[in-house]
């Protein structure tokens, strides 16, 4: 690599700080759970940690207050508050109270936050992915310098929709960032068990897209190449499809219990992973490397998350539950 | 006589019929290696087998694809959908095909599947994941639809399915999954009893008086069958004797036995999980007013969910589908109190 452009530092800091942000907020969900119905929360539970670096880097290559979108799926939390979204909303929303994103009729998979560009967080296994190829179209249509980023899973790939979307994608010359989280397994299921061809980023390659493999544990390298990509997209319209290789911390949701995780992944695997792939442990490092993040500040950061991940708890707690005239509105615009 | 909670049931048939008839196979995700989303079919990977139990990727056009074509080529394929509500990803191969073959072929193929999985509103799971379709499927020809409310009902029922030459749609009520015997029982004394002979099914079209009364016919399936027991029992205590008749199937449907009841009650409520407009219970009152019109004493009431996608939040969504309060106050509307 000859001539690598200098980093921006600064900006890198506040990524660290981002992805601390949401591992707080994740982590202080996770322990809650426990108490899941005192809060509010209930139903399924996805949360984020491990693939933070791949949320914050991609969208912080976005320019959402010029008119840049993204939609996701269920595993949505990092999400929102990777753009900016208010922690205390998201929080309201998972707890199903009224100051919620969504007013609380959605809960933790469907997040949204229109001021922000993000369409919101889709239960339905690859039913996202459809929907971005209008929002790229969308843009295309107004002669938008805009991107759109699609988040997904490996799953998604097995959908029928999927393959439907890519082609037409690539047809029409939409600008949409096709982001496969690639943390190994769908659920249960590992990508061995459920793709034919491993090689995910080659199972695009009979669209003819331009496609990219990520290290998704690393912000700089996140950062940095979507960042390039966004920009070349944005002078000339075209999809790409991006591999970011992750890991998912926690069980695919609250009910994928130890036991149930034991039937496809060890604990030694998951301590490896925590250990050796952390994109928060490693942003750190090099951070501190490169002179830019001290040992105060860490500590400094570190308080500054878990408070204020405690003041979204405490924001929802206050909350009142929707009122029950809210159930018959808002079914039609 | 086994004291059995729903899961169980469920389990209990596809291992017989498994036992039974080695053209059987289980196809979904998460079926083997993990055990089963929700445990009925633990232990089937080990002892049947990968060709048997099969683990398949998320997709649903696939795993329905695979059932209807190895069914018309002489097996007996159970699919599994994780939950109902993805079965819509999948539809087409449901409605233009499953439910086609039959006929459009002029009856040189038969199409002997199950398409089965938990239906229905379960606990803050929000609007993609708590439908309850049925509507759907009871539309339309060539297709049953099965809704079990009971234990035994769950276990005779979807035996039935398996030996039905028919694709045959088996929604499971999610609520009623790991209901404890002790719970159904003292809503009814003997609701989780389930005979232990092998040879124990439940004919589809044959609706089943659960409970009987002379002042109202409460008719529901499903998890409302289980909603109406409860308002029966609130009823009794002021005094009004609520007759309930679970549906069992909707397609085929039985509505000899609902019509024998209300000839006997003169009055009936029909109660629906989920969306009224066009739905099940719009159909049963209209087979009412046509065919036992005079025999009755008040306007058919139906009950039903409020027409809404499932909101979240715990408060919304306890008010969003039928509570045995809402049928006991459509109860009393037709005895005029
Ligand atoms: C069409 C459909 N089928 C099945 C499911 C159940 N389901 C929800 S998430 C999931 C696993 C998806 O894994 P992946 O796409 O890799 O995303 P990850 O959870 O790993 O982020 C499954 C099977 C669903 N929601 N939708
Ligand atoms: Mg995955």
């Amino acid at each position: 690599m000859a001539k690598k452009p200098t980093l921006d530092l600064t900006k890198y800091v506040r990524f660290y700080e981002q992805m601390v942000y949401i591992r707080e907020f994740e982590e202080l969900i996770g322990k809650e759970w426990n108490n899941a119905a005192a809060h509010g929360m209930g139903g399924y539970m996805h949360l984020y940690s491990g693939e933070e670096a791949i949320a914050v880097g991609l969208i912080g290559g976005m320019d959402l207050a010029a008119g840049d979108c993204f939609i996701g799926h269920y595993r949505d939390h990092g999400y929102a508050l990777a753009a900016g979204s208010d922690p205390g909303e998201v929080m309201a929303e998972i707890c199903g109270k009224a100051t919620g994103c969504s007013k609380g009729k959605g809960g933790s998979m469907h997040i949204c936050d229109a001021a922000r560009g993000f369409y919101g967080g889709y239960g339905i296994v690859g039913g996202n992915v459809p929907i971005a190829l209008g929002l790229g179209w969308a843009l295309k249509y107004r002669n938008q310098k805009n991107v759109c980023a699609c988040f997904f899973g490996d799953g998604s790939m097995n959908q029928g929709a999927f393959h439907e979307t890519l082609n037409m994608a690539q047809l029409y010359k939409v600008p949409v960032i096709f982001a496969l989280e690639n943390n190994g397994y769908a659920m249960g299921t590992s990508i061995e068990r459920s793709h034919a061809n491993q090689n995910l980023r080659s199972r695009v390659d009979s669209f003819a897209m331009r496609s990219v493999t990520i290290n998704g544990q690393d912000i700089f390298e996140v950062h940095e190449q979507m960042a390039q990509i966004i920009q070349e997209m944005k002078e000339d319209p075209h999809p790409v499809f991006v591999e970011f290789k992750t890991y998912r911390y926690h069980g695919h949701g609250a009910a994928d219990t130890p036991v149930t995780q034991s039937t496809y992944r060890t604990r030694d695997e998951v301590a490896r992973a925590k250990d050796q792939l952390d994109p928060i442990k490693f942003a750190q490092e090099k951070l501190l490397e490169l002179g830019v993040l001290t040992d105060e500040l860490i500590a400094d950061m570190q308080a500054r998350a878990y408070a204020s991940a405690e003041a979204a708890m405490k924001f929802s707690d206050d909350s009142p539950y929707p009122d029950p005239s809210e159930l018959i509105k808002d079914v039609y615009a | 006589m086994a004291r059995l909670r729903y899961a169980d049931a469920i389990t209990s048939a596809l291992r017989e019929e498994m036992l039974a008839d080695d053209r059987v196979f289980i196809a979904g995700e998460e079926v083997g290696q993990y055990l089963g989303t929700l445990g009925v079919t633990s232990g089937f990977l080990k002892e049947f087998g990968p060709m048997r139990v099969v683990d398949t990727p998320i997709s649903e056009v696939g795993i329905l694809g695979l059932g209807i074509g190895s069914a018309m080529a002489g097996l007996r394929p159970v699919c599994e959908m994780m939950r109902m509500d993805f079965a819509m990803v999948a539809y087409d191969q449901v409605i233009n095909h499953a439910a086609k073959i039959r006929y459009m072929f002029g009856g040189q193929f038969k199409v002997p599947m199950v398409i089965r999985g938990p239906s229905g509103v379960g606990r803050q799971l929000s609007a993609q994941h708590s439908q309850s379709l049925e509507v759907l499927f009871a539309h339309v020809p060539g297709l049953k639809v099965v809704m079990p409310a009971t234990p035994a009902d769950m276990k005779g029922l979807l035996k039935t399915a398996m030996r039905d030459d028919n694709p045959v749609i088996v929604m499971e009520a999610l609520r009623l999954y790991f209901e404890k015997p002790d719970v159904l029982d003292a809503i009814l004394p003997g609701l989780s009893e389930v005979p232990d002979d092998p040879d124990f099914t439940v004919p589809f079209g044959k609706a089943n008086v659960l409970r009987a009364g002379t002042d109202v016919t409460l008719i529901g399936y499903s998890t409302m069958t289980i909603q109406c027991l409860k308002a029966a029992n609130i009823l009794a205590q002021e005094g009004i004797s609520a007759e309930v008749v679970d549906l069992r199937t909707l397609l085929p449907l039985d509505m000899a036995t609902p019509i024998a009841s209300i000839k006997k009650t003169h009055r009936a409520v029909v109660v629906q999980e989920q969306w009224g407009l066009y739905g099940c219970a719009a159909e049963i009152s209209a087979q009412i007013a046509e065919r036992a019109f005079y025999d009755l004493d008040a306007p058919v009431q139906r009950v039903t969910g409020a027409f809404v996608p499932m909101p979240f939040a715990r408060n919304l969504e306890n008010i969003s589908f039928p509570s045995e309060h809402d049928i006991v106050i459509a109860a009393k509307r037709t005895l005029g109190r």
